[in-house]
């Protein structure tokens, strides 16, 4: 159903006439296929419905007055601003896309570690303009083209840096946020007026319901403008960048140094992660480039750090035998960087890798020890800029399994899902044949440490329908081990009870099918009460997990 | 009704006792008293959520209390009549402990004593809030988010606070944050390897930011799960004296910012002075003593390579300090590092320290931003003078938080409960002192008392959306009602 022309007419007075479009070719363009980018609900073969129109608002009044009109015609409305995912489209055919790319302010408080962003203020943007001040910010995995606010008040929102600095819900400082029902609340010290500094209160915080564990992706209305805690960036002003695309490298002097430890077996890697957890030695840590698989990683480093190699180099490659040494050498590794803030802190913090080795161990990796190698992967890790290699191998991937939580249940398992994926690669062709371990991920989701955060990357062909299938099965296998091992959702399957294969939304009885049978199902009862109070008229979709509270038991 | 709340915890946790029902009809604040109509202790969440679902069938009013008496907030004193006071105290378990995942689980009657020394059995700390009354409940200290001393480890503004068991007012329980997705069974849990560490969630909301800061008006909470640090092998505490607070600012924002010290604070005169004084002789002298203003800064090292890790922050916090004109010390006229570090560290004696120097005292907090707190605390001593209130016994504390992007800052001031005089300007200066605290800007996160008014009066829309989740919770507002409502 096509907007009406009193409706279309109201819009456009909002916004202008220059800031919104019901042209098919753009409205088209907003569209996602789930066949790639972290739809989360696994390989699909649909596109996510046509929006009746896409409106770009200026600022929380004209946001508001948007929502208020959907509210009274009954609306759909989803806002997204980079549109890295599926959850930022919309899912049912009567619904408008609000793309918030014209709000894009960065404020910095500096003595307080602050930033005040905007939707458009993607992550480079912000790191840029906190680096100029001795600052940086969390940017998760999603990369530093991406929205911060999206992150951090949107989805998951954790990286190679959250165990230095937090993962997005921790960084969440007061939120300006436009409800569904089109009302502006201010969280926290910013509801009164007093500052951005507290998110939380006064008494119990509405914060919590603005997110969880994860955001509710763009299913509770739009925030407009959020402040983010930063955190010490002890580097430069601005990145010394050296090299041709992809391959730039960043020299960030004595006080920074990256290394990929490697470890003889996965309890020594434990233990050593356990005593970066339990010290405030890392400024990241993570599992970064066994995203190229187990086998290939030593020689893709190589590619992707040449710009005269491509991926046709790489059967050559693999037959190198220092490239086998290498290969071999970091099969059970991690990168991490660390960073001094002192010439004394940083002694400190190399002598404290060293111990950590020691006693595990441990080794450092030659290869990336290399000038060139060290600093390409020091760039790529402190910036995040190169969430293109995801994409190298097939053209699409997605993150499956998800051996998030203790790393020391984690351990127990890891191998058993490597050779699951082994078998499938060597099995069918649906997806790369990488070595089976492409875990990566984070050594910490939390500040401090606590609780990793994994995905094994799995490259499929999304122009490929047997390739799609058949990555769909896997990923389907998968959540079976992990159910028996008690793990949840596949990685991959996080969004699957929240739209449809098809890209369409779920109704609620759909919903209360699913949650009823949920460990705890009073938490989606809550959820629906709490929708009922600022979304009375449902108008964002079905990310938001809700069960009707009669239906719990 | 007797009956019924005998039937629930039995007959020797119930009580109607005239002396009992009046020790909680009052606390040590200005908070108007009123008596309680029961006392009942259950003894474990099966009996909280027998008692909530009564409360709800007879629409009794249910105050939950875990620390010991005296209180001072004004939080447990009932509101209005016929409330029932949860007494937690006797559920005091410390259900676990793992080493390897620095976690702990513990009960509303757990005190930081008998936390602390089960902790250190394991090689393990908690995060304090200062020197904490020796009956102090931990989980009513981190569910109304007390600040802590280590700002820098305090990564979540819930720090250390992850997980817990929460009976909702309308009677229905359920688990928080992690421990929300695995069944509701805690036991169960631990089995699986399962440690409640992720405090958000459990799904797309935080449902423990529906409790913390609640003064128990949204639910009770029966467990909560803890992050805990290494136990140090090495701790060291350094002062950093200052005629006025601004001169410590640029020094604490340089130690914050590049994460070093274990534990950061400021205080005045009168502030260290009762935390260290074991009598009012002894805090009188110390005021005398005392420089003007302190910042504590503590250095600790654990299991990696401690000695280099203390030595190395020592000099190069002793560096910034020089840079900012300041000096970094062991000990200053009045007091060492050690004796600061020591009783800011530990449990209160028995008699809580706040009370040493006059025997009652009233607080003031709410949360700012550190470049801030000069002009509250100079708004301070001019009320102060204003009302004739002695200037040299306002006790002030700014402690950051939530790794320095905020401070709660704190004024202490002491009166003698024998003395009508001092006690009507003691009230007076509060009662003002609090709105204009409030009029340039400050932050009544936890709004305890008057606060309540003032905070919630400044801010319609976040009010209006916290009485419908009340309504969702609480729909029948048995939980501690007439807290956190504009009266």
């Amino acid at each position: 159903m096509a907007l009406s022309r009193e409706i279309y007419q109201a819009l456009e007075d909002i916004v202008g006439k220059r800031n919104i479009s019901e042209d098919i070719g753009v409205c088209e363009t907003y569209r996602s296929i789930p066949s790639q980018s972290s739809a989360h609900y696994g390989p699909s073969e649909h596109w996510t419905p046509l929006p009746q129109a896409v409106i770009m608002p200026g600022s929380t009044e004209e946001v508001q007055n948007i929502i208020r009109i959907c509210n009274k015609y009954g609306i759909e409305f989803k806002a997204s601003t980079t549109f890295w995912a599926t959850m930022g489209y919309i899912g049912s055919d009567y619904a408008i896309q609000l793309d918030m790319r014209r709000m894009k302010s960065v404020e910095i408080d500096v003595k307080n570690m602050t930033a005040i962003v905007e939707p458009f203020a993607v992550a480079a943007t912000v790191q840029a303009e906190a680096m100029k001040v001795g600052l940086n910010l969390n940017i998760p995995g999603v990369g530093c083209s991406s929205s911060t606010l999206a992150s951090t008040a949107g989805w998951a929102g954790f990286g190679p840096a959250s165990i230095f600095m937090g993962a997005s819900p921790e960084n969440l400082l007061s939120a300006e946020w436009v409800l569904p029902n089109g009302e502006v609340l201010r969280t926290g010290s910013l509801g009164s007026g007093d500052g951005w500094f507290c998110g939380e209160g006064p008494g119990p915080s509405t914060r919590g319901i603005l997110r969880g564990i994860f955001g509710p992706a763009g299913s509770m209305g739009v925030c407009t403008k959020i402040a983010v805690r930063l955190h010490p960036w002890p580097g430069p002003a601005d990145f010394p960048t050296r090299g041709t695309i992809p391959a730039y490298k960043a020299d960030m002097g004595d006080n920074f140094k990256c290394y990929t430890l490697c470890f003889p077996d996965w309890q020594s890697w434990a233990r050593s992660v356990q005593y970066f957890h339990e010290s405030d030695v890392l400024y990241i840590g993570h599992r970064q480039f066994t995203m190229f698989g187990r086998n290939l990683k030593a020689a893709m480093l190589r590619i992707i750090t040449d710009p005269d190699k491509q991926l046709c180099d790489l059967p050559t490659l693999l037959e190198d035998e220092e490239i086998k040494k290498q290969n071999e050498s970091m099969k059970l590794d991690y990168q991490i960087v660390i960073a001094g803030m002192t010439e004394r802190d940083m002694e400190y913090k190399e002598k404290a890798v060293d111990e950590i080795l020691a006693q595990t161990g441990g080794w450092k990796n030659e290869m990336m020890l290399e000038k060139d190698m060290h600093d390409f992967a020091l760039l790529y890790l402190l910036r995040l800029g190169h969430k293109n290699l995801n994409y190298v191998m097939c053209g699409a991937y997605e993150g499956t399994f998800g051996l998030s939580g203790n790393v020391w249940k984690t351990i127990q398992v890891v191998e058993d899902a490597v050779k699951i994926k082994r078998d499938w690669e060597i099995n069918y062709d649906h997806i790369a044949a990488t070595g089976g371990d492409s875990a990566m991920g984070g050594t910490s989701a939390l500040g401090g440490g606590g609780w990793t955060g994994w995905e094994f990357f799995t490259n499929f062909d999304a122009y490929d329908k047997e390739s799609v299938r058949g990555t769909c099965k896997f990923i389907d296998g998968n959540q079976e081990f992990q159910t028996k091992h008690g793990f949840g959702p596949d990685f991959c399957r996080w969004n699957a009870d929240v739209r449809h294969m098809n890209g369409y939304n779920y109704t609620q009885e759909e919903h209360d099918e699913i949650f009823k049978n949920a460990p705890q199902p009073l938490v989606y009862a809550y959820q629906y009460k709490i929708r009922e109070v600022v979304n009375p008229n449902n108008l964002c979709g079905s990310y938001l997990r809700t069960l009707t509270p009669s239906k719990a038991k | 009704m007797k009956e019924k709340l005998i039937e629930i915890v039995g007959k020797e946790n119930f009580s109607d006792n005239a002396e009992i029902l009046e020790s909680f009809s009052k606390d040590q604040s200005f908070a108007k008293s009123m008596k309680p109509w029961f006392v009942v202790k259950p003894a474990n969440s099966v009996q909280v959520q027998g008692l909530v679902k009564w409360a709800n069938e007879t629409r009794t009013p249910l105050i939950p209390v875990s620390s010991g008496a005296p209180h001072f907030k004004g939080d447990t004193v009932p509101s209005v009549p016929q409330s029932v006071i949860v007494d937690l105290s006797g559920m005091n378990k410390i259900i676990n402990i793992s080493r390897q995942q620095r976690m702990a689980i513990v009960e509303p009657g757990v005190t930081y004593g008998q936390l602390q020394a089960a902790l250190a059995k394991e090689g393990l700390t908690l995060s304090t809030s200062l020197a904490p009354r020796a009956n102090k409940s931990v989980l009513t200290s981190v569910l109304e988010m007390e600040p802590r001393l280590n700002c820098i480890h305090q990564f979540n503004y819930t720090e250390p606070l992850r997980c817990c068991e929460v009976t909702w007012g309308d009677g229905n329980q359920l688990f928080t944050g992690e421990a929300g997705n695995g069944p509701k069974d805690l036991q169960k849990q631990l089995e699986a390897e399962k440690f409640q560490v992720q405090s958000n969630g459990p799904n797309m909301m935080d449902l423990l930011r529906m409790v913390i800061q609640a003064q128990g008006s949204m639910g009770i909470v029966t467990w909560v799960s803890l992050k805990c640090e290494l136990l140090p092998s090495i701790k060291r505490m350094y002062l950093v004296p200052a005629k006025k607070s601004v001169d410590l600012e640029d020094f604490v924002y340089k130690v914050i910012k590049v994460r070093f010290s274990d534990k950061l604070y400021v205080m005045n005169k009168a502030y260290l002075a009762n935390l260290l004084g074991e009598n009012s002789e002894k805090i009188v002298k110390l005021k005398k003593d005392l420089p003007n203003w302190v910042a504590a800064v503590g250095i600790s090292g654990d299991i990696l390579l401690p000695e280099l890790k203390v030595r190395s922050q020592e000099k190069d916090i002793e560096d910034f300090a020089k840079e900012c004109g300041v000096h970094f010390l062991s000990k200053v006229p009045g007091a060492t590092g050690e004796e600061v570090l020591t009783k800011s560290i530990n449990p209160s004696d028995e008699k809580y320290w706040k009370q040493t120097y006059k025997g009652s005292f009233q607080d003031i907090f709410f949360i700012t931003t550190l470049d801030k707190t000069s002009i509250f605390i100079e708004a301070m001593y001019e009320l102060a003078i204003e009302e004739g209130y002695p200037t040299e016994d306002i006790g002030v504390y700014i402690q950051p938080q939530h790794m320095g992007t905020s401070v709660h800052l704190e004024f202490n001031l002491p009166y003698n409960p024998e003395d009508s005089k001092e006690v009507n300007k003691a009230k007076e200066l509060y009662t003002k002192a609090s709105k204009k605290m409030s009029q340039l800007g400050g932050y009544y996160a936890r709004p305890y008392d008057i606060w309540a008014n003032i905070q919630l009066n400044k801010d319609a829309k976040s009010y209006n959306i916290l009485k419908q989740l009340k309504n969702i919770f609480d729909p029948n507002d048995i939980m501690n009602t007439g807290k956190l409502t504009l009266k």
